[in-house]
């Protein structure tokens, strides 16, 4: 009974996670339609939370991935995950508050491993998968984006260069819409699946699901799509101003090049079970955009800083995951450190709102219309 | 641990980046295409070359028509594995 409360508890907070997952990440998807005006703000972002939900359910091999090649499902215990849930969601709040688009991919499986860690040892952590699933795909994938939209821009220069700017704006500004929408599909397919294999995961090792007969139950997918969906329309202003003007002023076929390639990307990954940040994609795929037509048009000043939030993001997710594992200890194995511990997490969050609320909007939106 | 070369999978990895380049590239090149067919064909039509004008009317349809395709194909493997 007790166990079951605590996986109740981790569902939830998983679930919550995903909320911020949305809310946090997907702002990035939909940044470049919202920069070059190609759809107004609101309509983006409802936009994307509808394919967001949809890509959801397209693939479940991401989440077999975080179920079973991050950490030993056998050592893992519901706490453990509950633990991991709160260091990323913490580190998503952080980031959120500062306006750093990090990536919250990494920060639930350095959460995870920092929690395991914290409880088992290294025993816990699978380190090859770890390395090879997360890690060097984790290097190449922004900077394959940054190719691709590099090479994907200058191919349109060179192909359309010569005609009406008026047309062709018309015409990119149209394509974002496609590939807009292909990218928040993406989305749905990577960072959703998260959500999945981390309670896929609480419910193997609370014995509700069998650890050699890996699936993710229809409730589980049909929630976290739910959960994303729902975060992405609340929308994350402050990191759609960072991704869409900050890093350097786009065109119309700069951010179709950009949400291409950021979408084939993540797809292609996606399908091979490569829990990747659509965050890092996207937002290497905007650097290569811009800095393909002219070095200098990229802010890399604010490009660095959203670097060192990488490089901070798993280290820093794995010891508040490790922190949170040791204070839900201190009340022993049953429900009352999570519920302890949840109700610090939401008084947090709500004294990071009221002061993100007291400063005001971080983006002026245009009003759709 | 054992060498990198064992712990990534190669076949994966090499897969990502070829489906990466030749969607993100071919998708965005066709794109193109279809933008410079469209802009000619207005242009030339409102300059009286009409037969011109209907061979960048077809190239502005075949390279959409393709970028549906990939589109849909590049779902379906993904709904398929």
């Amino acid at each position: 009974m007790g166990s079951d409360v605590i996986v109740v508890i981790v569902v939830a907070t998983a679930l919550a996670f995903d909320f911020t997952n949305g809310f946090h990440d997907t702002a990035n998807v939909v940044a470049t339609s919202i920069s070059t005006r190609a759809m107004p703000p609101r309509l983006a972002v409802g936009y994307a939370a509808i394919l967001n939900f949809v890509g959801a359910f397209i693939s479940l091999e991401v989440a077999a991935t975080v179920a079973k090649d991050v950490v030993q499902p056998d050592l893992i215990t519901p706490l453990i995950v509950f633990g991991g849930l709160i260091g990323a969601i913490a580190w998503n709040l952080i980031t959120w508050y500062f306006g750093l688009p990090s990536s919250s991919s990494h920060a639930l499986i350095g959460g995870l491993i920092g929690s395991a860690f914290a409880a088992n040892g290294a025993d816990a952590i699978i380190g090859e998968g770890v390395m090879g699933k997360v890690m060097i795909p984790a290097v190449v994938a922004p900077v394959l984006a940054f190719v691709v939209g590099g090479l994907g821009i200058l191919i349109i220069y060179r192909i359309v260069g010569r005609q009406r700017p008026g047309l062709v704006n018309s015409g990119f500004r149209a394509g974002q819409v496609l590939s807009g929408g292909l990218l928040a599909l993406a989305h749905g397919t990577n960072d959703a699946q998260k959500t999945m294999g981390v309670i896929t995961l609480a419910l193997v090792a609370n014995g509700t699901l069998s650890a050699d007969h890996f699936h993710v139950p229809d409730w589980v997918v049909l929630s976290a799509a739910s959960a994303i969906a729902l975060g992405t329309y609340v929308g994350g202003w402050r990191i759609i101003k960072t991704m869409g003007s900050r890093i350097h002023k786009m065109d119309t076929a700069q951010g179709f090049a950009a949400q291409g390639s950021g979408a084939a990307v993540i797809l292609a990954s996606s399908h091979v079970g490569f829990p990747l940040s659509t965050t890092h994609t996207i937002t290497g795929a905007v650097i290569g955009s811009g800095a393909a037509k002219r070095v200098s048009a990229v802010r890399w000043g604010v490009a660095g800083n959203i670097v060192v939030a990488w490089i901070l993001t798993l280290p820093a997710a794995a010891s508040i995951g490790a922190v949170t594992y040791g204070v839900t200890r201190i009340f022993g194995t049953g429900a009352l450190g999570p519920v302890v511990v949840s109700v610090a997490i939401l008084a947090g969050s709500a004294l990071l709102f009221a002061r993100r609320a007291a400063r005001g909007p971080a983006v002026t939106a245009p009003e759709a219309g | 641990m054992p060498p990198i070369a064992e712990i990534v999978s190669g076949h994966d990895l090499l897969q990502v980046v070829w489906a990466s380049l030749i969607a993100g590239i071919g998708v965005t090149a066709a794109y193109a295409f279809a933008i410079l067919g469209a802009a000619r064909a207005v242009d030339l039509t409102r300059s009286g070359r009409s037969g011109e004008a209907v061979v960048f009317g077809v190239l502005c349809a075949i390279a959409l028509a393709a970028v549906a395709a990939a589109v849909v194909y590049g779902i379906v493997i993904m709904t398929t594995k």
